[in-house]
């Protein structure tokens, strides 16, 4: 390497290459309009020097009070590590990181203008799909989960408003501030994570052991919001309590005949018999779900299995027969869109690993308290 | 029309395969590289050649100056002194009792920055610690920064210093993939052989039954000479008892594994092969006879490629058995070489806190803020940091390792 012995004496020369290729990639991108600032990061719009039409999004990540006790965050080296590893068409693309010299991360995103999954399901008035569309999108999404899986990545936080859109209408999955590898055998994890919602019963009942099945929890509850929505278990307020009781009355009372050893969980909590809600059945979720079908109401059926170990896997959801049951999933260019979404993925990618979306009530507190506890 | 990926494929897609992982020759020049400039810089700030004059940088102060060019490592030296700290990491980690992932990353984010960077600039006395911190974050150990300070009877401060420095050598990757679980997998699949559960038929790569490849394996000729496993058939037990079988996996393991925590993270072999290279590696000088018997059932013996893998193997096996225990520098070398790099160093690099301090403050390219901004700056942070201590309280010490 040629050492540049020409730099001006007032500057410190670049010392060395990985210092020069962080400048460089740095100096790749004209930084634009803000496009959301929260507590966590700030995100804009941005493009390339060379080519102002290649847009991105640039999130950079905000030095908050608990860098003194920590150091750079879990959630931001999470977020780095999982998604420079992960390829995928329906997982963001992590295009490149830099620091600036006030040591911020600065993670160079693919541009998804098109907003998130949740304004789609929110906006009852103006945007209508229906069940090709909710395929298209639950295909994708299912993809997304398969591949984390077989790269042994738990997302845990998979929600509406981690689903963003690209402007050719493909979901992607975005948001890897909780993830995690899978555990080695016997090694403990956090039971404290995943957006309340959107959270198995195996965690409220306090599993240090889990695997993929928490994930395809999250993914059937999407499903079920996409169809009805709605949010499918939504506790208000959202206490484990409430929570395990909103699983037991909408989908079952989890106990030892439908979930074997689920009694030995540190967190279970024991219901009286009479108190028993049984387990809801095919015909009853069939009724409920009358839109995709009763082939696509077995699959929302098997992704809420209260057993974690009976509960479909990633690849047996790719597997099922709903996707080659009529009707056909949507084409991308046929998708509903919203547009406008770019303050949208400014709003989703500020935020921090599992808080919900404002709801427009004083629940900014709750919201704090939610993710404090978050490792 | 449709394609699949194959596990290679997958692997080529990571950032291990992509940015680290090199042929002897492209690591050895790298290193040359780094070397040889911080040897230009250290002509430069130590006075010698170049024709220029010393440090007359007033602004650096704290330059000894006594140094000469000739007191520079040499480039094996500074390797040297690298896998020393390398060594140094093991016993940290193992100190905290964490699990071995931590500790082959941290060991190999040391050796990552060290591409980059020379222990001219950086000595590794102060960013092993770091490494290490780092390591137990990004492989979802939560220790508090002051814990992990205290129990090493070290200045936050200080260990936090070169973090950017770091993650910005490793080009923000954090992924270091590992070969434990790939040798922990070979345990539990000969032990199914033992057990005569070794192949389910439609599913064997081999076409033979369990109970054909427990009756290969028990036919197995003893651990070969040179090998490191300490088995043999005990006197009298018939030689097919799944129970001595099994005990065969299980030694050869045990060996296997302490090779890849010592020789595995103290060589280049992480830059050199892959995991399940350095694992079958790892097992071949253990108990090759198993090891290659091992690989029969995955890899058939008229495969046109196993030439190719056997001879990559045992590169890496011998990489590994090169290695011995008293290759590492005792405490006396590494006083002596450190003593000349405090004369040698980089003076502009000494003080990483303030440097820190300094850029977090706001200067650099970024333009350097007036006085206002970065009060207002401080206020925010104040008053954020408060609001945080209202609304949770003071933070708790972190219980146990679960994450």
């Amino acid at each position: 390497m040629a050492v540049s012995n020409g730099l001006p004496s007032s500057e410190p020369p670049l010392v060395n290459q990985a210092e020069q290729l962080d400048q460089q990639e740095r100096q790749k991108y004209v930084k634009g309009k803000k496009l959301g600032s929260g507590q966590y990061a700030d995100v804009f719009s941005a493009h390339l020097v060379s080519d102002p039409s290649k847009l991105v999004a640039i999130k950079k990540i905000k030095v908050g009070p608990e860098v003194a006790e920590w150091g750079i965050s879990h959630d931001s080296l999470r977020e780095i590590k999982f998604l420079q590893e992960l390829s995928h068409p329906n997982i963001i693309r992590l295009h490149s990181v830099f620091s600036t010299k006030s040591q911020n991360l600065n993670l160079v995103l693919e541009h998804l203008p098109q907003g998130d999954l949740l304004k789609l399901i929110q906006d009852v008035e103006n945007i209508h799909y229906g069940p090709s569309d909710i395929k298209a999108w639950m295909a994708m999404l299912s993809r997304a989960v398969w591949f984390c899986h077989e790269n042994f990545v738990l997302h845990r936080d998979i929600k509406p408003n981690n689903l963003l859109i690209a402007a050719n209408g493909e979901i992607k999955l975005a948001d890897f501030g909780l993830a995690r590898s899978f555990a080695d055998p016997y090694a403990h994890m956090t039971y404290n994570t995943i957006t309340k919602w959107y959270r198995p019963p195996e965690l409220y009942y306090q599993a240090s052991f889990y695997s993929g099945a928490v994930d395809v929890w999250s993914v059937g509850c999407v499903f079920a919001e996409l169809v009805q929505r709605k949010v499918f278990l939504p506790a208000m307020p959202d206490t484990d309590i409430n929570m395990i009781g909103i699983i037991s009355s909408t989908i079952g009372t989890p106990t030892e005949d439908n979930w074997p050893g689920v009694s030995k969980l540190r967190g279970y909590v024991p219901v009286e018999k009479k108190d028993v809600t049984p387990v809801k059945r095919k015909d009853q979720w069939e009724a409920e779900f009358r839109a995709v079908g009763p082939v696509g109401a077995d699959l929302l059926m098997k992704m809420f299995a209260l057993d974690p170990r009976k509960r479909l896997t990633a690849r047996q959801i790719l597997e099922h027969e709903w996707w080659t049951t009529d009707p056909k999933p949507s084409r991308l260019e046929d998708l509903p869109r919203k547009g406008g979404g770019l303050e949208t993925m400014g709003e989703d990618l500020k935020r921090r690993g599992g808080e919900l979306p404002s709801l427009g009530r004083g629940d900014k507190v709750a919201r704090k308290l939610d993710f404090s506890t978050m490792k | 029309m449709t394609t699949y990926l194959t596990e290679d494929d997958i692997y080529r897609t990571s950032t291990q395969y992509r940015l680290w992982s090199f042929t002897p020759e492209s690591l050895a020049a790298l290193r040359e590289q780094t070397h040889a400039a911080a040897i230009e810089r250290a002509k430069k700030y130590l006075g010698h050649g170049n024709g220029t004059t010393g440090h007359s940088d007033g602004a650096n102060g704290n330059c000894e100056g006594d140094g000469t060019v000739a007191d520079c490592l040499t480039a094996e030296e500074e390797l040297r002194l690298v896998q020393r700290y390398a060594d140094q990491i093991r016993t940290t980690s193992d100190f905290f009792k964490w699990p071995v992932n931590v500790k082959a990353t941290a060991v190999q984010y040391l050796h990552r920055f060290y591409l980059s960077n020379s222990t001219l600039t950086y000595p590794p006395r102060e960013t092993y610690k770091c490494a290490l911190f780092l390591a137990s974050k990004t492989e979802g150990v939560h220790m508090t920064l002051s814990e992990y300070a205290r129990r090493i009877s070290t200045d936050a401060q200080l260990i936090l210093a070169p973090e950017y420095k770091i993650i910005q050598a490793l080009r923000f990757t954090l992924d270091v993939r590992q070969p434990f679980r790939g040798l922990k997998g070979a345990l539990m699949e000969l032990l199914n052989i033992a057990a005569g559960r070794g192949a389910v038929p439609q599913h064997s790569r081999t076409g033979k039954t369990g109970a054909e490849l427990q009756t290969l394996m028990a036919e197995l000729p003893g651990v070969a000479d040179g090998d490191r496993s300490t088995w043999a058939a005990p006197a009298g037990a018939a030689a097919a008892d799944p129970r001595v079988l099994a005990d065969r996996a299980h030694v050869a393991y045990g060996v296997a594994r302490q090779i890849l925590d010592a020789p595995a993270l103290l060589t280049d072999v992480y830059f050199l092969f892959t995991p399940p290279q350095i694992y079958f590696g790892a097992l071949m000088l253990a108990d090759s006879v198993l090891a290659g018997f091992y690989l029969s059932t995955k890899l058939a013996l008229e495969s046109p490629v196993r030439g190719k893998v056997l001879a990559t193997i045992g590169a890496c096996r011998d990489m590994l058995g090169a290695w011995s225990p008293q290759g590492v520098m005792s405490k006396e070398e590494r006083a002596g070489l450190e003593a000349r790099l405090e004369r040698c160093r980089d003076p502009t690099t000494r003080d990483l806190v303030g440097a820190m301090a300094a850029e977090k403050r706001g200067g650099g390219d970024e333009g350097a803020l007036d006085d206002g901004v970065a009060k207002r700056r401080k206020l925010e942070r104040e008053k954020s940091m408060k609001e945080g201590e209202d609304l949770f309280g003071p933070s708790l010490p972190t219980v146990g390792n679960a994450a």
